[in-house]
């Protein structure tokens, strides 16, 4: 592997059954970089996110996350996922406990750190997602974007490297999709390394620094997203940017 | 009081301890020259052996064969406990070596001698025919096309079966006296064979028939039994102390105290209106419903955390430990209760090498089947809990049992709490099959004082409310603490 990449993903394969969903991927993210991988529901984009930090198991290649290789038996996959944080397309806040307690359990629990410790990191995290009052509410009393919010400062209380999104807004109502973008623009700024699965083509365009589009489980097209937005080379990603553009 | 005070009263209770203990020891210091042999006896058939109300032996009447042991014990020096369990389960103790001698009406028959040695016979048990008081049948030649009843596996069934060609009747066959006595009271059948000591004493103790027969028939010897070629020192006692009851007249005075005189009467008429049976046997009543509560919430605890092992091994990303829990919830879910108990008290003893106490027995068969249910409630409680929730979990870091334990299992239990509150009633009613081991749980003791008063409806209709009663308190409590949970 190569130390320049936060992530780098080689030759991936993974089947569910028979049906081959990806079919060798390659991909490298350098620290910092947000990527956005877009392409039509099916493409095999969500799998290869959930790959990434092996809540799937691929059959076969490599993923480097922080030079360790996930799919060697010997690696702690554990360990590696305190350095990754994911927020789900729908939250999945844990409903027996509190916001607060939502966002405190990882770091009490894996890390290890003392209460108070947790409860102040916390804060301050709900506070740079707009919900500190909402500390000691339950998950359920909340609005869908308000969970999401939760859930990325949920994510960011293990002081991760690497945050995937797996369609963080599709799952929201239209007026509850800005506020989370917001935040996930915010974190892009302060210089996260971000892999981002979306439908979202004005925040791909705006905030990705690179563009992935995912067509039948390869990589159709990749690069800068004002030059895949403008001047799309293959016809899989004309069809797909004029189906979605005109929506 | 001051410190003074204080140190007086302790030390006052450290003598009256200190007393005490050494009163103990002293005292078994001083039995020790006498013996103590197990009995397997049964519980109650009247008139050879009478519970009291506590379920023991130890009252002004407890039947024939104990007052009989009673004098053979004080004459020939040793001591005695008893192992109180239906006859079959004596049987097979005294095969196992569990009990050291069986005195329990056991009649000695060619069968029995190929396996146990008996003592000399106490005893002469035979068949009479008894009918309605008010009938006016008095000879079985009365009885063609009618209905006789008899119990099944005695020789009153073998006595029924030979005759039934010659006077052409048909043959009912039942587990208990009483409910077979009262076949005969209202009408259904038109007579009853049974042992004579059995029916008369019944009879002496109120139930509404009479004798017909002007002899006993099927006359067997009944006597003591000992595992072949064992105990001969217990059998030499047993013999010497029946030879001398014979004798000094000492037994036959036992005998006609059950079978002829007014002494052994149990209670008149005001004892049995149901508020006279509650009364009369309130403490009995109350200790078994003691017993059913402990069984119940002792069972379903170790069924609770049983059935969680079962639970958590059943949803394992390790197919051995999947399949290991699925082939343990089938097994004790497929097993008749009963057949466990008996497994567990009578088969495992013989197997491991010591006894198992009866208590004990209860809750590992509480345990075992109550726990299966559980373990399928479990296993589909932490199933149903929503898959995005491990996954959130576990791309926090957290491994998998600290997410199983912090995560899911908290939702899955809310999620299962009706139906554990269910498993819980069942596991309450499911304690009277422990009846069938001798366990002196409520339907157990129902059963015993029924043997003695013979008022079968009224009895089990007091237990059966006795039952709604608590499992209706159960409910209650449960939809209380279901709804403080859910807010």
């Amino acid at each position: 592997m190569d130390s320049r990449y936060k992530v780098q993903v080689k030759d991936l394969h993974k089947s569910f059954g028979s049906n081959e969903v990806l079919k060798g991927i390659n991909l490298d993210v350098e620290p910092s970089e947000v990527v956005c991988m877009i392409g039509p529901s099916g493409s095999g984009k969500s799998t290869f996110l959930r790959c990434i930090n092996k809540l799937e198991e691929p059959q076969s290649g490599h993923v480097y996350v922080d030079g360790y290789d996930l799919l060697d038996p010997k690696v702690n996959v554990d360990k590696v996922r305190e350095n990754i944080g994911m927020v789900f397309q729908h939250f999945n806040l844990f409903p027996n406990m509190n916001v607060i307690e939502n966002v405190m359990l990882a770091p009490v629990e894996v890390k290890g750190e003392s209460k108070e410790e947790a409860e102040a990191t916390a804060l301050k995290l709900l506070d740079q997602v707009g919900l500190k009052e909402k500390a000691h509410a339950n998950p359920t009393q909340l609005s869908g974007g308000q969970q999401q919010r939760v859930a990325i400062a949920r994510a960011l209380a293990m002081h991760p490297d690497v945050m995937l999104f797996d369609e963080p807004t599709s799952a929201l109502d239209p007026e509850m999709v800005g506020d989370v973008l917001e935040v996930m623009r915010n974190l892009a700024q302060q210089g996260m390394t971000m892999i981002v699965v979306t439908h979202e083509m004005g925040f791909a365009k705006q905030v990705a620094d690179w563009l992935v589009f995912f067509h039948e489980g390869v990589i159709r097209e990749q690069g800068e997203p004002e030059d895949v937005f403008a001047h799309p080379q293959h016809e899989d990603t004309k069809n797909f940017l004029n189906k979605v553009l005109q929506a | 009081m001051g410190v003074r005070g204080k140190h007086r009263v302790l030390t006052a209770m450290m003598t009256f301890a200190f007393a005490l203990v050494a009163g103990l020891w002293f005292k078994t210091g001083t039995v020790h020259a006498e013996p103590t042999y197990t009995i397997g006896t049964n519980t109650t058939f009247a008139p050879f052996s009478i519970q009291d109300k506590n379920g023991g032996y130890s009252g002004k009447n407890p039947g024939m064969e104990i007052e009989i042991l009673r004098e053979i014990a004080k004459h020939e020096h040793f001591k005695y406990r008893f192992k109180i369990m239906s006859f079959n389960g004596d049987l097979q103790a005294l095969s196992n070596g569990q009990v050291d001698a069986v005195m329990a009406g056991m009649s000695v028959t060619d069968e029995r001698k190929q396996k146990f040695d008996f003592s000399t016979p106490y005893y002469n048990d035979g068949v009479v025919m008894a009918v309605a008081k008010d009938s006016n049948i008095t000879s079985m030649k009365q009885l063609r096309g009618k209905q006789v009843d008899a119990k099944s596996g005695t020789s009153a069934a073998i006595m029924a079966q030979k005759y039934q060609k010659k006077y052409g009747y048909k043959i009912k066959y039942f587990e208990s006296s009483n409910t077979m006595y009262n076949d005969v009271k209202i009408g259904q059948a038109a007579a009853v064979f049974d042992d004579e000591p059995v029916l008369r004493y019944s009879i002496k103790n109120g139930v509404p028939l009479k004798v017909v027969s002007k002899k006993a028939e099927y006359t067997t010897p009944v006597a003591i039994g000992f595992k072949k070629g064992q105990n001969q020192e217990l059998q030499r006692k047993m013999n010497n102390g029946i030879a001398w009851l014979k004798k000094t007249g000492r037994m036959q005075k036992i005998i006609d105290k059950y079978t002829k005189s007014n002494a052994t009467h149990v209670d008149d008429a005001s004892k049995r209106t149901i508020w006279g049976l509650i009364k009369s046997n309130s403490h009995a009543l109350l200790k078994g419903l003691q017993e059913t509560i402990i069984l119940a919430v002792v069972g379903i605890f170790a069924a609770l955390i049983f059935g969680t092992i079962l639970g958590v091994l059943g949803i394992a990303q390790n197919k051995f430990l999947n399949g290991l829990s699925t082939v343990i919830i089938y097994i004790f879910r497929g097993l008749p209760m009963m057949v466990l108990a008996f497994f567990i008290y009578i088969g495992m003893p013989s197997v491991i090498g010591h006894k198992i106490p009866l208590f004990t027995a209860g809750i590992l068969t509480l345990m075992l089947d109550e726990g299966a249910y559980v373990g399928a409630i479990v296993k589909g409680g932490f199933n149903s809990v929503d898959k995005g929730q491990w996954e959130a979990a576990r791309s926090l870091g957290m491994p998998y049992y600290k997410a199983l334990r912090k995560v899911i299992a908290p939702q899955g239990f809310k999620l299962m709490v009706p139906s554990l509150v269910n498993q819980f009633i069942i596991t309450l009613k499911d304690t009277s099959i422990l009846s069938a081991i001798g366990v002196m749980e409520l339907t157990e003791t129902g059963t015993v004082i029924i043997a003695r008063n013979m008022e079968g409806f009224k009895m089990w209709l007091i237990i059966g409310v006795m039952y709604i009663i608590i499992v209706t308190l159960l409910t209650w409590l449960s939809n209380y603490v279901q709804k403080k949970m859910s807010n």
